[in-house]
């Protein structure tokens, strides 16, 4: 077990960093957790203005930032696609990737789908239960299953904005 | 005559079966808001996959841990309608929690909840129907409630997926909790039912009732612990199958993906329903081993079918034999337990043993599916689901005893082959 660990040791270490400049370092687990925490709690906090604000805190208005996890997400012709259950961050924190479940009927046969963050469309000032997706359900149903505890992901990636699939919007 | 005194009579009979048949069917109602739809409620609350995960196996363990302890719980109180309705309370009260403050803490007791009075309730409904029709007639009346708890279920689905979908996550909770009320309207006749442990014989030989058989002398009863290997060999290969399923119609079926996971929920309880009183009577007739067989075979045929199907329509044909297994052994289980533990006091805790070999089969049979999917693809996967089927039917073929065939006209009085083969069976009824 130690020799293996010996002689695998610069290998595992290489895989350690070349995973996470791949931004695939699944931390998400945890890291939502804090943004979407509001959402969680049903207004108990909300509209309580607190008199004495401390001075390391300020202002960040909902119409500016909010949670994602549970978010509904839309495909571009309104068709529901799903719900974000997790955020994929690289190493410095910038998101990589949305996860969606997928499909099903009453939580059975739903699949979990990694999907590029750049395809997810925010309508700034907007503070909507949906998300709008720039991919359709054809082109996520294929899509291999997101699985947390794999070395790699294979997340889903909009089409080159040049030359749209079958040409149609 | 002391039996008479005993068993309900004319109208009062009637009345208790109406009670039955209401009582499983909005109890399957309940039953069925649960589930893999929490996952999805709990996901539009903002919840984590980690802290989800970590609700669903706590209602596990809680099921699990809780089955034979609740078992002999309810062998304890003598009035089972007082078992159902604290258990439907129960259900009321968890629909409400997870409704209304889906936040850690009353998640968790709300999981808890439900998993315990999940392992209350079969069994009281069980020990009522014995109480109601007696064992000879078991076979008739279980099939019955199987096809009243199976319209339940298709409703059900049907009701809370338009619920979800057009209403919200929360309404289908909601609907759950307003489903509990006429469930405890159906208890109403059956509230003054004798327990049937405190019965003279159930089969209405007028002996006596027995002092509560010992327990190790149960837990080491060949035909039980056959029958709980069997039931825990089907659901290990069982429960994965309708998931993957649904999976790959999610992957290959397009738009129509989620009408068809819904028709493969849906087809099997329309064939219980169907099917279920003449399941009943055919396991009265024919005896409970050919049924436990065909029901169990079933399995490797459709995980056969599945492996080798690429049409996803097909799919939700072949679903059609989930209900015929469904159907078999939902009517077995209490039926096979009654026959062995029906008069020992023990028959809450004998149903709460094969419960809890069925949970965790259940529980491996989930994971199973998935890894072997992972590593070999769906096809494999099915394939390997249905092998285990085959384990069972042929466990069951080889090993499995008789246990029936205790009816009157069957075994009459100084038929000595008939009495033997009771006896050896029916320990309790010997010493």
């Amino acid at each position: 077990m130690s020799a293996n660990a010996l002689r695998a040791g610069g290998l595992v270490l290489l895989g350690a960093i070349a995973a996470a400049g791949a931004g695939t370092l699944a931390v998400a687990q945890e890291q939502p957790a804090s943004p979407a925490a509001p959402v969680a709690q049903p207004s108990a906090e909300k509209p309580k203005v607190n008199p004495q604000i401390p001075e390391n805190v300020e202002p960040l208005p909902a119409s500016e930032a909010t949670g994602v996890l549970g978010k509904k997400v839309r495909g571009p012709n309104g068709e529901d696609l799903g719900l974000i259950v997790d955020v994929l961050v690289d190493a410095h924190g910038l998101p990589r990737a949305a996860v969606i479940d997928f499909g099903g009927f009453l939580g059975v046969g739903s699949r979990k789908v990694a999907i590029d963050w750049q395809a997810l469309n925010f309508s700034p000032g907007g503070r909507t239960s949906t998300l709008e997706l720039s991919l359709d359900r054809a082109q996520i149903q294929a899509a291999p299953e997101y699985k947390a505890d794999s070395p790699t992901a294979q997340m889903v990636v909009a089409p080159p904005a040049l030359s749209p699939p079958d040409g149609q919007k | 005559m002391a039996s008479a005194k005993n068993r309900l009579a004319g109208e009062d009979a009637i009345a208790a079966g109406r009670g039955l048949d209401g009582l499983n069917l909005f109890v399957a109602n309940i039953q069925t808001g649960f589930g893999p739809f929490i996952s999805v409620y709990l996901t539009t609350k903002g919840w984590t996959q980690t802290g989800i995960g970590l609700a669903l196996s706590l209602g596990t363990i809680a099921a699990m841990a809780s089955q034979i302890p609740a078992g002999a719980l309810v062998d304890a109180i003598p009035s089972k309608a007082l078992v159902a309705l604290l258990s439907i309370l129960a259900f009321t009260a968890s629909a409400l929690l997870f409704a209304l403050w889906p936040t850690p803490l009353w998640v968790y007791a709300a999981e808890v909840l439900h998993g315990f009075s999940s392992c209350t309730l079969g069994p009281a409904i069980a020990a009522m129907s014995l109480a109601v029709v007696g064992s000879g007639l078991l076979g008739p009346r279980l099939g019955r409630n199987a096809r009243f708890a199976s319209i339940g279920n298709g409703v059900a689905a049907a009701l809370m997926g338009l619920c979800g979908y057009y209403v919200s996550p929360q309404a289908v909770f909601f609907l759950t909790a307003a489903m509990t009320l006429p469930a405890v309207a159906s208890l109403v006749p059956l509230r003054r039912l004798p327990d049937p442990a405190r019965m003279t014989d159930p089969c209405g030989t007028g002996r006596p009732a027995r002092p509560r058989t010992p327990l190790r002398r149960l837990l080491t009863n060949r035909a039980l612990l056959i029958f709980a290997g069997c039931a825990m060999l089907f659901t290990l290969g069982n429960a994965a199958l309708l998931p993957l399923a649904g999976n790959t119609l999610t992957k290959e079926a397009g738009r129509l993906a989620s009408l068809l996971i819904a028709g493969c929920i849906i087809v099997p309880q329309l064939v219980v329903a169907v099917i279920s009183p003449a399941v009943g009577e055919f396991a009265e007739q024919r005896g409970r081993r050919l049924v436990l067989f065909i029901g169990l075979c079933t399995l490797p045929l459709r995980g056969l079918l599945f492996a080798v199907m690429a049409n996803p329509a097909a799919l939700v044909l072949i679903q059609a034999l989930d209900g015929i297994a469904a159907a078999c052994l939902g009517i077995l289980v209490p039926l096979v337990v009654s026959d062995i533990a029906g008069n020992t006091g023990r028959y809450n805790l004998s149903l709460g043993f094969v419960g809890l070999a069925i949970g965790v089969g259940a529980t491996i049979s989930t994971s199973l599916g998935g890894r072997v999917a992972d590593a070999f693809g769906a096809p494999v996967a099915f394939a390997s689901l249905g092998a285990v089927g085959l384990m069972a039917a042929l466990l069951a073929l080889w090993a499995m005893p008789e246990t029936g065939g205790h009816r009157p006209q069957n075994a009459l009085p100084g038929d000595g082959a008939s009495e033997a083969r009771r006896s050896s069976l029916h320990w309790d009824r010997k010493t």
